[in-house]
């Protein structure tokens, strides 16, 4: 997957999930601040990535350091390219 | 209380003596009536410990129903209550419920259901009050925030299991406009993963009787319907719940606009 389909796989699963307006979804979006997640979320938003890209994040510690989308697409992108 | 009749909404402002009169009467009640039941209350476990002959969580949900249903009538000369569409929900069957939120006072309301067994599903900040939290502990409420998906997942289980039913605030906080918020997934995948249906539960007027950020009462009409049941087997797979959440909050959002109209 090149880094702007895994842009928009994160994007369009969270929108989906979470009843985000693509408009705010830019990727220095505070996901607490600016687009209202909280913790009731950040379950959600662990399973949402795991189905979508089939990968198991839940017990990964760099997972509770996310703040913004952009952390979760830098994340995301270094798991899926292996790297 | 009224079933299902339309009722012409006066929307003059009330008389400050009666703003006055109302809120030296409800609240004043309402304080006799925590402190009456807090007193009763270890009598009124034991005797329906010993005569329902349920469980203990099950006893202290229909004590606290029984609360509720007090409160409504501590209100009721100054709170028209209107229950609608009641007959779609089954007493003894299992349900989830999902309902709108707008005013601390909505899960007084609840007692306007025709089931007592409700097990609620809260946020943790409610088990941090001690006064409450005994009672929540003893109904084995839910904490969704403190809790695992598995441990909220079985406990509802073990309601449904019992005839029970558990409900849910989807929009997890008071609405500030009246309007729908976003809603949470967690109440649509327990009641896609434990098999029961799902009925949706309208609710309108407590924004007027206590409009959040306030402390005076105001005279209104409180309105809950029922809305049909939802089989929510018929929503499979990993994005399932999604899709009956956004069913449920479209089913809503026209019938609490019909209800704001004044229309049944």
């Amino acid at each position: 997957m090149t880094e702007q389909e895994v842009i928009e796989l994160i994007d369009s699963s969270l929108a989906e999930e979470f009843e985000l307006a693509r408009a705010d979804m830019t990727p220095e979006a505070n996901i607490y601040e600016d687009l209202g997640l909280d913790s009731l979320d950040t379950v959600d938003m662990v399973i949402v990535l795991e189905g979508a890209f089939n990968f198991k994040i839940r017990e990964e510690e760099s997972v509770r350091a996310i703040r913004t989308l952009g952390d979760i697409h830098r994340f995301v992108f270094e798991k899926v390219s292996g790297l | 209380m009224i079933d299902s009749n339309k009722i012409a909404v006066t929307s003059r402002p009330p008389h400050l003596a009666m703003l006055v009169l109302m809120n030296l009467w409800c609240y004043g009640l309402l304080l006799l009536w925590t402190l009456l039941g807090i007193l009763v209350f270890p009598f009124a476990f034991a005797v329906g410990l010993l005569f329902l002959r349920c469980s203990a969580d099950r006893v202290m949900r229909w004590f606290i129903w029984i609360y509720g249903r007090g409160w409504m009538l501590l209100m009721s000369p100054f709170v028209q209550f209107r229950r609608q569409q009641m007959e779609l929900i089954e007493t003894g069957k299992p349900y989830l419920l999902v309902v709108n939120h707008l005013s601390f006072f909505d899960t007084y309301c609840m007692a306007m259901l025709p089931v007592y067994d409700i097990t609620f599903a809260v946020r943790s900040w409610p088990f941090r009050m001690f006064w409450y939290s005994g009672f929540m502990r003893l109904a084995r409420y839910l904490d969704v925030e403190g809790s695992s998906w598995d441990e909220i997942l079985s406990n509802s289980n073990s309601a449904f299991a019992a005839g029970g039913t558990v409900l849910f605030f989807p929009e997890g906080h008071r609405s500030r406009d009246g309007q729908l918020q976003r809603f949470y997934s967690g109440g649509f995948k327990v009641a896609i993963a434990a098999g029961v249906p799902l009925v949706p539960l309208c609710i309108d007027g407590t924004n007027r009787l206590l409009p959040p950020g306030r402390k005076w009462l105001h005279p209104c009409q409180i309105s809950l319907r029922a809305l049909s049941p939802i089989n929510t087997a018929d929503f499979k797979g990993q994005d399932g719940h999604i899709q009956l959440r956004k069913l449920v909050k479209k089913r809503m959002g026209i019938a609490l606009e019909e209800m704001r109209k004044g229309g049944v």
